[in-house]
């Protein structure tokens, strides 16, 4: 395989921009007409996605060591999509069809080496697929609740229709007919319950399809499916040190999970929780946190606003009003929030003497398309 | 018999100069048609070059289908024309281009709405503080000790003082006329007194009346009334003089 030759060939493609995968996406819909229902109405994000995917795929392809584990991951999120063994030969073919049309060099010896190396790739992924087939390819979840909590903030209760297994502060995504074929994270903000029942904090972003689908338009009774549970935010088994958690926004959600894990699970520790907000009206959550803390008394829960000087909660950043309790050098740091927030917080606290390995940080941006080849999650 | 086998096999391939030169013994009265063997050795090669060809023609058949498909890519099925993939990438891009352009009208649509919400909140809590910090202002001047306020209350002790001044005037004006009242009234008694029993009298002439008013008389006194601001000092007097009349006659 002349994998230098195969990367000179792909960057031609990949030097078109929005061409290639444009063409891509055409070959593989007049070909196979069934296909085309798999994908969402706009292609955009599609497009962006798949080269970016692609271009990740081809700068591993001689380190097969952090390449198969990827495969794998990707194999197992497809499942959700409806993708099938039978998928892969169309794919590739339109695959080697799209990268012959922007190579005016191409070879029969390039054809050959793309044809091997797309079918490794479709091997590993369908094999990665399968083995995970005894768990279902998604989720039926019915909306038991829904809570308008701010103008756009909304809380939703859902009970998926079979099992589902995942850990406190990991996130999912999940599709409403509302909005078919565009999958979005979110976290529970509760550890696994017995009743399956599971609590999402969505907030509608602008011009943001899912989001305010979710907030103003699912109502009890609606279902939405789940896909499987992903994502790093969790507590480790063999720690019992105290937290520190610290949330701007949405970040709460994962982070409230956790609270709820030790709450269930153990072990005791001494948990203390900073939500940042920019306005009182903006702590949706509010009444639930200072529930928890009644029930709780190794629980703290302290509320910050940024923006509302008339506020009796505690002013500042909350990356600022961390600092100003504490110590925390003997903590372990959660921080979840939009990207500024969590850069902003887990500065300070490596500043403050934290080890970088005790904080743990997920960023919560709009529109997260789904988790990046290296297991990042974004909203 | 044989001829129509023959005619049968051409088609398929048997070469027709082949058949052409076969060449069978013509039969006669003693040996009627031809010999057995020869036309069985015959009719036996002509089979066997048939089978050879049909197989050899199946064969390349296959071998012309098979690198037809290779030439043609690996699905056998025809591949999209670039045209129609041009059409159809064209047709997808205007679709992009609407959702994208109703998302985006939804993004300014909300957030407009939320800038205008967030804003009314903002001046509506304003306007509350104010109103409870001048409630408040307002309950602490009424409860709280006088020396609060700076100006106001200046202004309300002018008024007193004021009054007060009002009043010390109103005060002194009526001791006066009191004063003139008694006077009048006591001259008026003792004169009364002296007529009806001069000699109760101490002595002499009666003490002079009033320091003011040294004529003696009642009428006399109203004239140091008349002075003051106060009241109408003659029926006062008249009133007076009546009930003291009434009094000393029971």
């Amino acid at each position: 395989m002349d994998i230098p030759a195969m990367r000179a060939n792909f960057a031609k493609a990949a030097a078109t921009g929005d061409e290639a995968p444009l063409y891509f996406y055409s070959h593989l819909f007049l070909s196979h007409p069934e296909t085309r229902a798999m994908f969402p109405v706009s292609m955009a994000h599609q497009r962006d996605r798949l080269f970016s995917a692609l271009g990740d795929v081809v700068a591993r392809v001689d380190d097969l060591d952090a390449l198969v584990p990827i495969l794998q991951q990707l194999g197992r999120d497809h499942r959700k999509f409806g993708t099938l063994a039978a998928h892969y030969p169309a794919v590739g073919g339109s695959l080697l069809a799209t990268l012959e049309h922007f190579d005016d060099q191409w070879s029969p010896e390039l054809a050959k080496d793309w044809t091997d190396a797309y079918t490794l790739v479709a091997e590993v992924m369908t094999a990665a697929a399968d083995e995970a087939a005894e768990q279902p390819a998604w989720w039926d979840a019915d909306v038991v609740g829904h809570e308008g909590r701010a103008i756009d903030v909304a809380v939703l209760q859902v009970r998926p229709r079979a099992r589902y297994d995942y850990l406190a502060g990991q996130s999912l995504s999940l599709e409403t007919d509302i909005r078919p074929r565009l999958w979005r994270y979110y976290s529970p903000a509760n550890a696994p319950r017995p009743d399956g029942l599971m609590e999402l904090h969505v907030k509608a972003r602008d011009g943001g399809p899912v989001s305010s689908a979710l907030v103003r338009r699912v109502r009890m009774g609606d279902v939405v499916r789940l896909g499987p549970p992903v994502g790093h935010i969790t507590l480790h088994e063999e720690s019992d040190r105290d937290l520190l958690l610290v949330a701007g926004g949405m970040g709460l959600a994962p982070l409230k999970a956790l609270v709820d894990q030790v709450a269930r699970r153990g072990p005791a520790r001494r948990v203390d929780l900073f939500v940042g907000a920019r306005n009182e009206d903006h702590h949706y959550d509010r009444a639930d946190l200072r529930r928890l803390e009644q029930e709780n008394p190794w629980l703290t829960v302290t509320l910050a606003v940024s923006e509302d000087k008339v506020s009796s909660l505690e002013q500042g950043d909350v990356g600022d009003v961390v600092m100003r309790h504490g110590p925390w050098l003997s903590r372990e740091v959660y921080i979840a929030g939009p990207g500024p927030m969590v850069d902003d917080t887990v500065g300070r606290l490596r500043e403050h003497g934290v080890p970088s390995q005790r904080i743990h940080s997920e960023v919560f941006a709009p529109s997260r398309p789904g988790p990046s080849v290296d297991g990042e999650v974004t909203e | 018999m044989s001829s129509d086998q023959a005619h049968g096999n051409e088609e398929r391939g048997l070469n027709p100069a082949d058949v052409q030169n076969v060449r069978f013994t013509r039969a006669s009265m003693l040996r009627p048609g031809y010999v057995d063997a020869e036309v069985d050795r015959v009719m036996s090669r002509v089979a066997e070059e048939l089978a050879r060809h049909i197989a050899e023609k199946a064969a390349l058949r296959d071998e012309v289908r098979s690198l037809r498909a290779y030439v043609d890519g690996a699905p056998v099925q025809e591949a999209p024309s670039d045209q129609a993939v041009r059409i159809l990438s064209s047709a997808q891009q205007t679709a992009d281009a609407y959702v994208a352009e109703a998302e985006e009208f939804s993004r300014q649509m909300t957030s407009e709405a939320r800038t205008v919400y967030e804003e009314e909140v903002r001046q509506a809590r304003e306007n509350a503080g104010a109103i409870i910090q001048a409630a408040q202002e307002a309950a602490a001047k009424m409860t709280g000790p006088a020396p609060a306020g700076a100006d106001t209350p200046g202004r309300s002790v002018e008024e007193l003082e004021e009054q007060v001044a009002y009043l010390k005037a109103f005060g002194s004006a009526v001791r006066v006329q009191l004063r003139s009242y008694l006077e009048a009234l006591i001259t008026d008694v003792e004169s009364e007194w002296g007529k009806a029993d001069p000699g109760a009298l101490p002595q002499g002439p009666p003490r002079p009346p009033a320091q003011r008013s040294g004529r003696g008389t009642g009428p006399g006194g109203a004239t140091a009334f008349s002075d003051n601001t106060v009241s109408p000092a003659p029926s006062a007097e008249e009133d007076v003089s009546v009930a003291a009349g009434a009094r000393s006659s029971s």
